[in-house]
Formats: structure tokens, C-alpha cells, sequence
């Protein structure tokens, strides 16, 4: 029986080859769109999972309450993650690294800068690492051993045994290869190329392991089984606030690591989700897009029913019952889902480069994977049910008497629920193209934002040993290429901030809530070399006196309420400054949010960065040689190492820009998807008006008039498709916009260009449709009456 | 003496369907002569080329070859727009199948004619009420056509032929769908008309209806074979 359902399926599908087509282009979209996002979704929930501990990892974070900012950061002191795994039973192991630290390494004249994490030997206890060569036991016994990843390992050994080689670090430190390990995999939150154990002998880690106030560390807990998250938190909270009694800002908590790639984002304290929110919205995305593909099935597959009425009454007749016909549409449905799906896989095989491209992953299409074969099969299963339920529940239902008297208008019924599936397709496909155009012009708006500098033609180098030590000669041998306006140095390039701080005490104060400022240090020239504008007073001019003047920023004199902050003295420390000026704000961390107060003192130590500011038109290939050269002169060690402001200020729309990519792919998907069964129906439409179509052309009707008669019916509903959509995009979109302290407006005009389009849209498909059966000569469709 | 004036004049015409293997001529050199106020029936067997013929007279498809002078005006080259022009204009339509809408009532069916030569609206529902009446179906003028009777539908179907006052009705066969008595005041209807100076052609099997005509056509193979002038 199943056998004939599926021959008389398949006959059906070959018999009607435009409706089959239609559907499976539209099937097969819809599939590939979903796979890709289930491919996209998989890996994005899939981070961290590899490690063993998984659920026990736990990460000691902090909420910091200061008057005007409340923010959540990881910096935690050293030796927290000592006293907690000595002290308290709860805890298993307790690791303790650096950020990971950009460092060259040189081994037989191989230089290469590498992402190096300092770390304890917990570490390898605490995160899952697959040794390919060495044990876990012994790779961070000795201090000056490293462990490299097995990238590191071929870029400077190739196919040779590292171990036990000595490769010189940051052109000082010797260190032997004790162990290699896997590439921490792409869903790892925690990535390095090595790892390097502290020297306790070190004179600055013996200080450091007693240093309960400088938070600057990462600090990672694996649980004992069967503690709790809050146990955790309870348990970092009490050692903190053990040794800070005094320190009020702070609120500690354990961050579990299944939380730290999708819920990342912190706002006022709260975890106000991250990555998760887009992955929720992929998966939405989707559906919506798998099912606009099934209604187009739907709705085709009743608008023809009036083809299929007679087949559904003589098989009634000849004793079919209503389930064997039930059965036999949704092989129909089933057949055009297989189908669907094997070309959906061939497409994601052929595709996946370009999509890993677009989303920036490794994505792999693993058959060997029973994730993915359950994936497939609830793909399958889903599409086919869902776009036959309806043809198939409805088809079956026709009276065979009436069907086969012809005294019933077949396909009447199925009218309403189609022009609710045709408004429901639209309505998605209009909020999807709305959303896009919100996030675009958000992105727009941040982009163009007055940064408060100049970020083109602004080089930064990371300044050396070398550089530093010859620094006034390397400016001058700069400036006299010609090809460079200005040049100086900075503690932070100006695309970061490195240091965040209370700010300086001055008379009259306010007592208590301390405000949080972000700190600089400069030498003179910053306002020249990065374009920033002096509001007062005026920038460093490198003269002694500097070393206790300091700058503010507008944020800065706005938070503490200063009216004429020029001249005023302030205290850091120990020591006591005069400020001397005020800069403009300058957008240095994320582009959208707002500035933070600003101070910047001046120092000829603390400066890390080289800004080298290029004369108008200079061709930033030719200064580089320039500049390359004078810096191999004074740091023959070092790997030149460069950074264009303006890039680095664009990376910080990196996620925004890949959703804005994604979802205009799949919300143009989505409306050609629309369009497919638009014009199916529309040509449905116009077959079973033939007659009506040639009686009006024999009274008089124009084309134009044809054309719009036919185009009437659906721009009816992508109109009402469009009221419908319009509050719920402005809705939703509103809801996104807040997550932004600097955000646009949402005009009305998006949905206005939206809805315009749209109809437009409608009007050239059905019309395309259509043209045909009005220019058709009427005496055809009259005299086959 | 009053000059008659011709309507239609038809000089070997010619219409020719083509399929990939054969040629079948259905009219071959055809010629004849409508004068206005007549009423011609069209008569012959199945094949014959009766309603090839009334489709060129109603300019709803075009001949291969020979001459069409409608009103004094070579039509037999014109464009599908300026035919379509001179049509909704000048000629009515009623079909043996009545060829109504289903989806609109019986007043909009009438009114549709209107609508297409740029009547404007309260004029339309006045010139519908009118025509509706003189068909004595105004009481069903809110009706669909699948509500109606035979001859009720066809009297709708009259009555939309007839509301843009055209100079020509072609019939195809207006009673074949009739018992006789709807039959019969069909033919009334017509030949009321055609006393009020309309221009009627009309082609039918029936010699019953035919007899309500001032002159008979008869064709066989694409040709007049003999006039009969009824007396």
C-alpha cells in the first residue's frame, strides 16, 4: 500500500512540474537556511562543552558599584585562587592565569608573536587539554617550561620533536617545549597558543602572590561535585571581603562556565545575556524560514484542489477511506521533504566555505555525527508534516457525491486559511527586512559616531625595549620622512583602555560614592597626533613640569561637576597634579555606549604605544616601509608590528556586522520564498479565473485593468501583512535598540520604504503572472467552456 | 428611397487553424454583408465555422486573410488594443453558457461593461437599474448566478449585452442552455431589441429561433452556401 502511495506521490510531483518545482525551491531554501543555522547554533551552544569539568568550572567575577558606572568585570587578585583551594574543601582546584599576552618568540631566527597564557598548574587540572606529546602531570613543573599548542609547534618546528627545545621569549626568556597539546577547539572560550607557569622566584610574582588589591588576574574554580554555583560565589565572596573588610564597590559571585559564551553581556550588574539572545534569534529565523517554505506547499496544494477534487471522489467512491488518503498526501509532502533535504545537503556541502566565511567559524557537515542525522530527520519530519497537515486534512475531507456532481465550488473553503498563511509568510518576511534595516542603520549611526579622534591615517606600533630607550631619535628619524605629521606615545593604544581606576581626590569632593574613571598615560603631542580637540587649557608639552600635570576629559569634569577644572590640583596616590587642560571624550572601548570619565597623565615610562599620525595622502604602504625600517634599526630584536586605528576601532562591530550579514541573507531568502508561492498562487489564481478573465476582456477590460484585478487580491494581503507587522517589528526592534545606550530613533520611514517595496514587490510578481492570461486572446478561454 | 447603410461588410475572409500536422481552413473566402438594424442568423452544422466567424465579427480574434469593414472602417489589420477599443464601444455579447461571474452579483455582472468604458459610478447604477428592469429581473438584481434559472442568467446576461447600448449584440447560441419557454423570451427580448434599432447576429442550430431573424446564413465548410430572406 505504502509502496502505491508513494508511486502515485511521485507520478503526482512529475505530472505537475511547475507546482514541484515551485515547491521545492522553496523547500529546498528553507532546509538549506535551517541546517545552516542548526550547523550555526550547534557549535554556538556547544562552547566549552568539551571540557570533562564542565559543569563544575566556575569563574570568580565581580560586580563593581561606583556612582556613575555599575559594571561586572573578571579582574581578580592572585592570590584568591591559592586560598581558595587550600582553604576551602568545596573547592577541587582553583587556576590562576594573565590575559592572554601577545609575546614574540624567536627560535632560530623563526620570530613570531604568539598568544601566551601565564598560568598555575591548576590550570591543566581545571580545563580539559589533550596532550599529544608530554603529560599533564609534569608540563608545568619547571618554570621555564612552555606548552605549546600544535599550531605553535609546526610554525616553528614543523614535523621535528619539539620537546625539550629552548625558544627565547620576548627576546629574554628562555624557555623548553615540555609538553604539546591539541589547538584549544574553536568553541573553547578560553584560547592561547602556549601556556607558561609563574616563576615564584620571579621578584614580581613573589609580590604579586601577596597582593590583595590589584585585581589584574583571571581566576577559575573547578567545584567539588555536588557544590553549588551560589557555594561557589559564597565562598570567593567570603575570601575577598576577608581581606578587603574596607572595600565596599565590590560584589563577588561565582560565573558558571556554561554561562560564558552566550550569556557574556552585564549591564548594571545584571546578565543581560550575549551571544544567546542571537542564537535564540537564528533559530527563529529558521523556523520562519522552513515554514514559509511549507506554506507555500500548503497553499499550493489547496489551490489546486479543485484538480484534485475528482481524484480524491472516484477514490472515495471506489472505497478508499478518509486515512488512505490522509496518508497518501503526506507521502506527497514527504517525497518533496526528502528531496528537499538531499539537495539542502548537497547545497550545504558546496556552500559551507562561504558561509564559514560569513559567520567566521570551522563549521563541518559531520555524517558521522548522530546529532546531525537527528537534526536531519527532525528537519525532515517537521517540513513534511507540517507542509502537508493541511493539504492533506483538507483534500481528504471532499464530499464524493458533491465533488463528483460538481455541485460544490471545490477549493472555496481552503480560501480564508490561505489568504491567513499568504498575511502570516508576509508578516515574517516584513519584520525580518524591517529588523535588518534597523540593525543596518543602528550600525550606520554607531559608525558614524564622532569618535572625539582621528582614526585615519593613525598608525600604532607596540613600542619596544629598544624604541623606548631611543625614543626622541626615533621620533625625529620618523617626523624627517616627511610622510609623518606627528608622533607619541600612549599606555594603551586608543582603540582600548588598560586601566580603570576610582579617580583623583580634590578639594571638595563629595564624600563617598567613588566614580570610576578609565586612566591614560601620555607624552606630549596626544592631542596632535591622535586629533583630539582640547576643549581648555591646554595639551602636554613634554616639559618637566608635565609629570604632575594632568588632563581630563569632558566625561570626566560633567561626572564630578567641575565648572572651571583648569588649575584646579588633584590627588592620585601619593602624588598631587595640576590639571591643565580638557580634551573632548574620545570613544575608546565600545562605540555604543557612552563615554566614561577620562584622566590622563603624562609619563615617558608607562607608554607601551607608538600613535604615528601620516601626513594627508600619504600612501599608508610607503610611510610603513619607512617606519619599519626605523624601528628594525632601534629594536633589531623585536617583530615589527603595526595597527591601523581605524581598523581596529571597525573590529569592534564584529558581532553586529556578521548579524546584519546573516540576517539580510536570510530575510532576502525569506522574501524570495514569499515571492515563490506568491507567484504560485498567482498563477493558480489566474488558471482558475481564465474564464472570468476572458469575460472581461470581452466586455471591454484592458490588460492594466486585467492585471490589477488579479494584483488586487494579494496586495489586500501584504497590505494587511504589513499593519500587522509594523507594531511588532517597532516592538521588537525598540526592545533590541535599549540593549544600546547610544542608539537611533526608529523612523517611521523604514516601515514606509519597507511597505512600499514590498507592495511593489507583490505588483511585479502577480503582474508577471498575470500578463500572460491578459494578453491571452479571449476566444481561448471562452470557447473551452 | 432611404439609403441602407452596411454595418459589416466581409470580403473573402479567411481563418485558418494550424496544429503541427494539419491545416484545417474554417472559413475559406467568405464573404457577406450585415446592414445596420438587421437581424442575420447564422446557421450550419457543428465544424462549420459559425463561431469563428462571429468571433472576427467581434473583433475577439483576427482573420488570416480578406477584408473587414466594420462602421466603413477596415478593421481586418487592427491591433488587439484598438479592437479591444472598438468593441467594448460598439458591440454586445451573449453566450449560450451565459457566461456570468460567479463571484458578482447579477447588478454587478451588468454594471461590469461600464465599468470598463469609464462610466461613472452613479450613472452606472442608474443605467443598470434601467436595463435590469426592462429584463424584469430587477428583484434579483442582489443575486449570484448560481442563485438563478437558465433563462433568468441568460436574461442577465442580455441585459449586461446590452446596458453600454451597443450598435451590435452577437449571439452565440442564446437559447442553447433553454428549456423552449425560457427559449422563446429570450428570442423576444432579442427581437424587441432589434426592433429598437440594435444590429443582431445571431448564431444558432435552432430553425425555431432562426425564424425570428430577418435573414438566415447558412454555411457549410467555411462558406456561405445560400441566403434564405425571411418574409
Amino acid at each position: 500500500m505504502f509502496k502505491n502511495y508513494l508511486k502515485i506521490a511521485w507520478r503526482n510531483l512529475v505530472r505537475n512540474k511547475g507546482f514541484a518545482f515551485t515547491n521545492l525551491l522553496g523547500l529546498t531554501i528553507g532546509i538549506t537556511c535551517a541546517m545552516f543555522i542548526f550547523l550555526w547554533v550547534k557549535d554556538e551552544i556547544s562552547f566549552d562543552k568539551f571540557n570533562t569539568a564542565y559543569n563544575r568550572i566556575y569563574q570568580a567575577v565581580a560586580t563593581r558599584n561606583f556612582k556613575n558606572n555599575i559594571f561586572t568585570d573578571e579582574n581578580m587578585v592572585f592570590p584568591l585562587a591559592t586560598e581558595l583551594q587550600a582553604e576551602y574543601p568545596q573547592v577541587e582546584k582553583a587556576a590562576v592565569t594573565t590575559q592572554t599576552q601577545s609575546s614574540l618568540i624567536d627560535y632560530k631566527n623563526i620570530k613570531l608573536k604568539r598568544d601566551i597564557l601565564y598560568v598555575n598548574e591548576a590550570f591543566l587540572d581545571v580545563f580539559t587539554c589533550k596532550f599529544i606529546k608530554g603529560s599533564a602531570a609534569q608540563a608545568l613543573k619547571d618554570p621555564s617550561s612552555i606548552v605549546i599548542t600544535e599550531t605553535f609547534a609546526k610554525a616553528f618546528f614543523g614535523d621535528a620533536d619539539p620537546i625539550n627545545k629552548v625558544l627565547k621569549l620576548n627576546t629574554s626568556q628562555s624557555v623548553k617545549v615540555s609538553a604539546v597539546i591539541a589547538d584549544p577547539p574553536g568553541n573553547s572560550t578560553v584560547r592561547f597558543d602556549a601556556l607558561v607557569p609563574f616563576n615564584y622566584s620571579d621578584p614580581d610574582t613573589k609580590r604579586n602572590i601577596a597582593e590583595w588589591r590589584n585585581s589584574s588576574w583571571r581566576v577559575y574554580v573547578k567545584a567539588k561535585p555536588g557544590t553549588t554555583e551560589a557555594e561557589v560565589g559564597r565562598i570567593v565572596s567570603a575570601v575577598m571581603k576577608k581581606h578587603n573588610p574596607d572595600e565596599k564597590v565590590s560584589t563577588y559571585f561565582a560565573y558558571p562556565m556554561s554561562k560564558w559564551h552566550l550569556y557574556h553581556d552585564f549591564k548594571d550588574g545584571k546578565n543581560v545575556g550575549g551571544m544567546i539572545e542571537y542564537v535564540r534569534l537564528f533559530a527563529i529565523i529558521a523556523l520562519v524560514i522552513l515554514l514559509i517554505a511549507c506554506v507555500n506547499f500548503m497553499n499550493l496544494s489547496t489551490a489546486r484542489s479543485e484538480k484534485r477534487a475528482k481524484e480524491v471522489g472516484i477514490r472515495k467512491t471506489l472505497g478508499s477511506d478518509r486515512k488512505q488518503l490522509v496518508l497518501q498526501f503526506f507521502a506527497e509532502s514527504m517525497i518533496l521533504s526528502i528531496i528537499a533535504f538531499t539537495l539542502s545537503v548537497i547545497l550545504v556541502i558546496v556552500l559551507i566555505p562561504m558561509f564559514n566565511q560569513l559567520v567566521d567559524k570551522k563549521l563541518v557537515l559531520n555524517f558521522g555525527e548522530p546529532l546531525l542525522w537527528l537534526g536531519a530527520l527532525i528537519i525532515i519530519l517537521f517540513t513534511g508534516i507540517t507542509a502537508g497537515s493541511y493539504p492533506a486534512l483538507y483534500l481528504s475531507s471532499f464530499n464524493p457525491v458533491k465533488v463528483l456532481k460538481g455541485s460544490i465550488l471545490v477549493g472555496k473553503g481552503a480560501i480564508v486559511p490561505r489568504r491567513v498563511l499568504v498575511v502570516g509568510q508576509f508578516v515574517m518576511s516584513i519584520l525580518l527586512i524591517s529588523s535588518t534595516i534597523v540593525i543596518y542603520q543602528q550600525l550606520q549611526h554607531v559608525k558614524d559616531r564622532d569618535t572625539g579622534y582621528n582614526a585615519n591615517n593613525l598608525i600604532m606600533l607596540p613600542a619596544s625595549q629598544g624604541t623606548n630607550k631611543n625614543y626622541d631619535v626615533v621620533k625625529n628619524e620618523l617626523l624627517r620622512t616627511g610622510l609623518i605629521k606627528a608622533v607619541n606615545r600612549s599606555f594603551s593604544p586608543v582603540t582600548d583602555i588598560w586601566w580603570q581606576s576610582p579617580g583623583p581626590d580634590y578639594a571638595g569632593k563629595p564624600a563617598g560614592d567613588p566614580i570610576i574613571f578609565s586612566g591614560m598615560f601620555t607624552d606630549a603631542g596626544f592631542s596632535k597626533t591622535l586629533g583630539v580637540r582640547i576643549l581648555q587649557g591646554r595639551d602636554f608639552d613634554g616639559v618637566p613640569a608635565d609629570s604632575s600635570n594632568m588632563l581630563l576629559n569632558k566625561a570626566a569634569i560633567e561626572a564630578m561637576a567641575l565648572k572651571n577644572p583648569v588649575g584646579m590640583k588633584m590627588r592620585y596616590g601619593p602624588k598631587e597634579y595640576t590639571v591643565i587642560g580638557v580634551t573632548d571624550n574620545i570613544v575608546m572601548t565600545s562605540p555604543y555606549e557612552s563615554v566614561r570619565p577620562m584622566m590622563t597623565y603624562y609619563s615617558n615610562n608607562n607608554v607601551n604605544w607608538i600613535n604615528v599620525r601620516l601626513n594627508d595622502g600619504i600612501q599608508p604602504k610607503k610611510a610603513l616601509a619607512s617606519i619599519k625600517t626605523i624601528y628594525n634599526k632601534y629594536s633589531p630584536e623585536d617583530l615589527f608590528e603595526y595597527q591601523f586605528a581605524d581598523q581596529e576601532y571597525g573590529a569592534k562591530f564584529y558581532t553586529e556586522e556578521l548579524i546584519g550579514r546573516v540576517t539580510n541573507i536570510f530575510a532576502g531568502l525569506a522574501i524570495f520564498i514569499c515571492c515563490l508561492g506568491l507567484a504560485g498562487l498567482a498563477s493558480f489564481t489566474i488558471e482558475k479565473r481564465f474564464r472570468e478573465i476572458g469575460i472581461r476582456k470581452v466586455l471591454g477590460a484592458t490588460v492594466k485593468q486585467v492585471i490589477m484585478l488579479i494584483s488586487t487580491e494579494f496586495l489586500k494581503l501584504v497590505g494587511l501583512a504589513f499593519i500587522i507587522a509594523v507594531p511588532v517589528t517597532w516592538y521588537l526592534m525598540h526592545n533590541w535598540l535599549q540593549k544600546y545606550t547610544y542608539h537611533i530613533d526608529m523612523s517611521i520611514w523604514v516601515f514606509g520604504f519597507v511597505g512600499i517595496g514590498i507592495l511593489l514587490l507583490t505588483l511585479v510578481v502577480v503582474s508577471l503572472n498575470t500578463f500572460k492570461a491578459a494578453t491571452a486572446n479571449p476566444v481561448k478561454s471562452l470557447r473551452s467552456e | 428611397m432611404v439609403k441602407e447603410e452596411k454595418m459589416i461588410k466581409i470580403t473573402d475572409l479567411e481563418k485558418f487553424y494550424r496544429t503541427e500536422e494539419v491545416e484545417t481552413v474554417a472559413l475559406n473566402r467568405l464573404s457577406l454583408e450585415v446592414k445596420k438594424g438587421e437581424f442575420v442568423a447564422i446557421m450550419g452544422p457543428s465544424g462549420c465555422g459559425k463561431s469563428t466567424l462571429l468571433n472576427i465579427i467581434g473583433m475577439l480574434d483576427d482573420p488570416d486573410g480578406g477584408s473587414y469593414v466594420f462602421n466603413g472602417t477596415e478593421i481586418a489589420h487592427y491591433s488587439e488594443r484598438k479592437r479591444a477599443d472598438l468593441r467594448k464601444h460598439n458591440i454586445g455579447f451573449v453566450f449560450q453558457s451565459f457566461n456570468l461571474i460567479d463571484e458578482l452579483t447579477v447588478f454587478e455582472n451588468v454594471e461590469l461593461p461600464l465599468i470598463y468604458t469609464g462610466v461613472a459610478a452613479a450613472d452606472r447604477v442608474k443605467r443598470v437599474e434601467e436595463v435590469l428592469d426592462k429584463m424584469q429581473i430587477m428583484h434579483r438584481r442582489n443575486h449570484y448566478p448560481q442563485q438563478l434559472s437558465g433563462g433568468q442568467q441568460q436574461r442577465v446576461a442580455i441585459a449586461r449585452a446590452v446596458v453600454n447600448k451597443p450598435k451590435l449584440i452577437l449571439a452565440d447560441e442564446p437559447t442553447g442552455n433553454l428549456d423552449s419557454s425560457n427559449g422563446n423570451e429570450v428570442m423576444e427580448l432579442l427581437t424587441d431589441l432589434n426592433e429598437q434599432g440594435t444590429t443582431i447576429v445571431m448564431v444558432t442550430h435552432s430553425e425555431h429561433d432562426a425564424r425570428y431573424s430577418h435573414r438566415i446564413i447558412r454555411l457549410l465548410d467555411g462558406h456561405t452556401v445560400v441566403e434564405n430572406i425571411m418574409i
